[in-house]
């Protein structure tokens, strides 16, 4: 199916973190795994969870929980990782997000879907698409390029934070 | 385009490759033969091609240019400069011509009709040159006789030969297998069809054969109808008779009237030819020699996009492989472990086997450089000579394609910047002709491959200079000799006084290593001011597949490639947390090491023996200590992506055979990010 068809879709797939909903267009999911043994790279920055083996090819795993400022994630039997199509740079890569379980898959139709708040709301804007209220649960519906296609660390929440983690390459060299 | 004509590109392109390098060598030695044969075949085949694919402008113009060729293989002209000129832009042009979209280009148009009239001019100029006539003699001389004689052969057997099981047609057969036969059969004596016995032989034969063999040999092909047929076997002429066409005819008319021709005749016809015929022979024997020459096939070309596929295929064996490994391991089924040590052994193979298909001599593009510097060198009026070493050294096709501009930067900069001005030259004592060398060698796993000029070399003030001017750099900073060369890497760094059209305008050192470690290569430069510059560059064989050591730091599994390891220790682990300075004596010699888990931030482990890896890194030994050391693994890089980019310490991952994940190190990257000044130091002070 190509892009055009799937933007038609209504469908989103659910997902939690802590207690918060959240939800991304099934265009963009590609598997949802079971968690498995994550292969973690040195030195890289704390939502860099590591690398697993998709089918052959090595998928770079984020921990969503820090991405957006919560503590990590805690493994338990519903921890699941989302294999996710992200348009970086101009290009289409995947990444796997680690998430604390996932819902189900929700129509939701245009016209329920509002526009994120954009004064007091606890997150960025620019990475919500919008928020959709189902059964009385407000949830947010994530823009999941934006999210996981920046390479720096980008608190969901707004508020900028220096990180600790990149290496300074210039001063040992 | 259509595909033939794509085909046809493809393969002029190839041609067009060829025909510059034997130029460019016959540039060196005028004098030699086989190199204007080659030019002129190239040209040749050139004309047939781009004829036969309708490229009507190719056709006309390479046709033009072997005229020239032919005229010098007759020794009716000279290799001269400006022979070669036209030529090399007849060259040019040739490649602008294989687009057909620049036909209607009037610079195109223009350029084709003044270097038609060029080649004109220089065949018209031999016209009046004496001409050379080649003497008869010198063809006799060439008619390299290959030993082949012809005889005549008249076999009659009996009428009753069938009865003792002869078909008289397997000896005609055998005749054959001993050389080339001209075979008549007489049927003059076959009776009416109503008087045939069908168990009776009517025929008799005559055959003209021309083989190498002696008369005995053939002799011994009737050996067993000796007395069953009357038989006549004579030799008539050294030489192969039945390549000369007139003589062949003349046979054959006779047999044809329905006489036996015989054995008289046939000399007497032979007499008649011999006298003329020779040269004819020797002739036609020549062509086919050259054309049984070029039939035979030692190469295949095969589109690069089957060779990816190829190579993605081993890659995905490897891993099965492993894998399989690992549950022969797992489960002693009996015989199973057998199996799984061939299926490695024979995965191995492949994959160096389709390493090597993708592998190419940097030969290759070397051409290209070449004419780069016989080109530029004239253009800025100085005297260069370019000398390549290695030339046979082969490196992955997808390095050495984007090595070629990196290259073409660094030979650029050598002609314009290092190589100094004839009489400048002379005046500082050196020879006028500059040098530029391009050498490339193996080195462990990697390729080496260095240029270096004779030029007036870097001066390192002028770049501390212009660093500080820049603001690169502090004024009151101190550095070495390497660190202000190594600045010349830095983007926007150029020493050039003025900005001239071939280099010089900023974009350049940082481009070249950039590029360079995009094909995880290294660049390095040495300079001495007055003597030259060395560029040297360090390139992996491929970047694909590598063979590894298979360790495990924590939970964590690690890749180092084997090629960097040195040797293996155990040492105690009170030993490795109790130094101060990072140093452990192994072999009575003081190693630096690393202790990974505490670099990775991972917990330190109570475990009494630590693996210490001993790497090479920069002629140094470095120890990275490991917690253990699992075995030899084929590793199939992957790459980690783009959310790691900043990892460069990790130069790939790679999928063990239970499915994890393994991290391929980058061992120099690693200690280079590790290693605080002070431990090196010190061990410098040691060595000393």
């Amino acid at each position: 199916m190509n892009q055009e068809n799937l933007s038609k879709i209504n469908s989103y797939l659910s997902f939690k973190l802590g207690d918060e909903e959240f939800a991304a267009h099934v265009g963009k999911v590609l598997n949802i795994l079971e968690m498995t043994k994550i292969t973690e790279v040195p030195k890289a920055p704390e939502y860099m969870k590591g690398v697993i083996n998709l089918r052959g090819t090595v998928l770079p795993v984020i921990d969503t929980r820090i991405k957006f400022g919560m503590t990590a994630t805690v493994y338990t039997t519903n921890t699941c990782i989302i294999v996710l199509d992200i348009e970086m740079d101009g290009e289409t890569i995947q990444v796997g997000a680690l998430v604390d379980a996932v819902q189900a898959v929700l129509e939701i139709d245009k016209n329920q879907i509002m526009p994120p708040p954009s004064i007091g709301s606890k997150y960025k804007s620019e990475f919500i698409e919008g928020v959709a209220n189902i059964d009385e649960k407000f949830i947010m519906i994530l823009n999941m390029d934006a999210v996981f296609s920046s390479d720096e660390l980008t608190n969901l929440r707004d508020k900028t934070e220096e990180t600790e983690n990149t290496v300074d390459i210039e001063e040992v060299g | 385009m259509d595909n033939f004509k794509k085909k046809f590109v493809e393969e002029a392109v190839d041609l067009i490759d060829g025909l510059e390098k034997s130029l460019l060598a016959l540039e060196e030695s005028p004098d030699d033969m086989t190199l204007v044969q080659q030019v002129f075949r190239v040209m040749h085949t050139l004309k047939g091609n781009s004829g036969m694919f309708g490229f009507d402008l190719i056709d006309a113009f390479t046709h033009e240019m072997e005229t020239i060729y032919d005229l010098i293989r007759n020794s009716k002209l000279k290799v001269t400069r400006e022979v070669l000129d036209v030529t090399l832009a007849s060259v040019d042009h040739l490649k602008v011509l294989l687009n057909e979209d620049n036909y209607n280009d009037p610079l195109v148009q223009e350029n084709h009709a003044e270097l038609l009239r060029k080649v004109a001019s220089i065949i018209n100029a031999d016209m009046d040159v004496e001409q050379v006539v080649n003497s008869p003699e010198e063809v006799k001389v060439q008619e390299a006789d290959n030993g082949e004689s012809t005889y005549y052969i008249f076999f009659d057997p009996i009428k009753e030969i069938f009865n003792n099981g002869t078909n008289p047609l397997f000896l005609l057969d055998e005749l054959h297998s001993l050389g080339e036969t001209f075979v008549y059969a007489h049927l003059n004596k076959v009776p009416p069809i109503a008087e045939i016995d069908p168990e009776l032989c009517y025929t008799y034969w005559e055959v003209l054969l021309a083989t190498k063999a002696d008369i005995n040999s053939i002799s011994d092909v009737f050996i067993f109808v000796e007395d069953d047929c009357s038989l006549d076997i004579q030799k008539i002429s050294e030489t192969n008779l039945l390549t000369h066409k007139s003589f062949i005819n003349k046979v054959k008319e006779l047999a044809k009237s329905q006489r036996d021709v015989g054995f008289n005749t046939i000399q007497n016809l032979v007499k008649e030819v011999s006298s003329r015929s020779i040269n004819e022979i020797s002739t036609q024997k020549k062509k086919e020699k050259s054309a049984t020459k070029d039939a035979s096939i030692s190469s295949i070309r095969v589109s690069a996009d089957k060779l990816d596929m190829l190579m993605n295929l081993v890659s995905e064996l490897v891993t099965t492989q492993a894998r399989l490994s690992l549950f022969a391991e797992e489960n002693s089924v009996p015989g199973l472990m057998p199996i799984a040590e061939n299926v490695q052994k024979l995965s191995r193979q492949l994959r160096d086997t389709a390493f090597s298909i993708v592998l190419i001599p940097i030969e290759n593009m070397l051409t290209r450089f070449q004419r780069l510097v016989r080109d530029l060198s004239s253009e800025l009026g100085k005297e260069v000579a370019f000398i390549t070493e290695g030339a046979d050294t082969e490196l992955d096709k997808t390095i050495i394609e984007s090595l070629a501009d990196p290259l073409m930067h660094i030979l650029r900069n050598s002609l314009d910047h290092g190589i100094e001005e004839a009489a400048e030259r002379k005046r500082k004592g050196k020879p006028t002709q500059g040098k530029i060398i391009l050498k490339a060698f193996y080195s462990g796993a990697n390729v080496m491959i260095q240029i270096s000029d004779d030029g007036a070399g870097i001066n390192p003030e002028i770049i501390t200079e212009k660093a500080i001017a820049k603001g690169i750099i502090s004024a009151d900073r101190k550095l070495s000799k390497r660190e202000v060369l190594d600045l010349i890497f830095l983007p926007g760094f150029s020493t050039a006084r003025t900005v001239t059209d071939v280099s010089g305008r900023g974009v350049g050192m940082d481009v070249v290593k950039r590029k360079i470690s995009d094909i995880r290569g290294e660049v390095e430069v040495d300079s001495d001011l007055g003597a030259g510059t060395t560029i040297t560059i360090k390139l992996p064989l491929t970047l694909s597949i590598i063979d590894g050591l298979l360790v495990k730091v924590d939970e964590t599994h690690f890749i180092i490639p084997l090629s960097v390891v040195d040797k293996i220790f155990a040492v105690e682990h009170k030993k490795i947390v109790s130094t101060f300075n990072n140093v452990v004596v192994l072999d009575g010699k003081q190693v630096p090491f690393f202790y990974i888990r505490r670099e990775f931030d991972h917990p330190e482990a109570e475990q009494v023996y630590e693996q210490v890896i001993v790497v090479n890194f920069e002629e140094k030994s470095v120890g990275l200590v490991v917690d253990t050391v699992i075995g030899e693994y084929q590793a199939v890089l992957k790459p980690l992506g783009k959310h790691y980019k900043n990892q460069d310490m990790i130069s790939g991952a790679t999928i063990l055979g239970d499915g994890t994940v393994a991290l391929v190190m980058d061992t120099n990257k690693i200690i280079k990010l590790f290693a605080n000044h002070e431990v090196f130091t010190r061990q410098q002070t040691t060595d000393n």
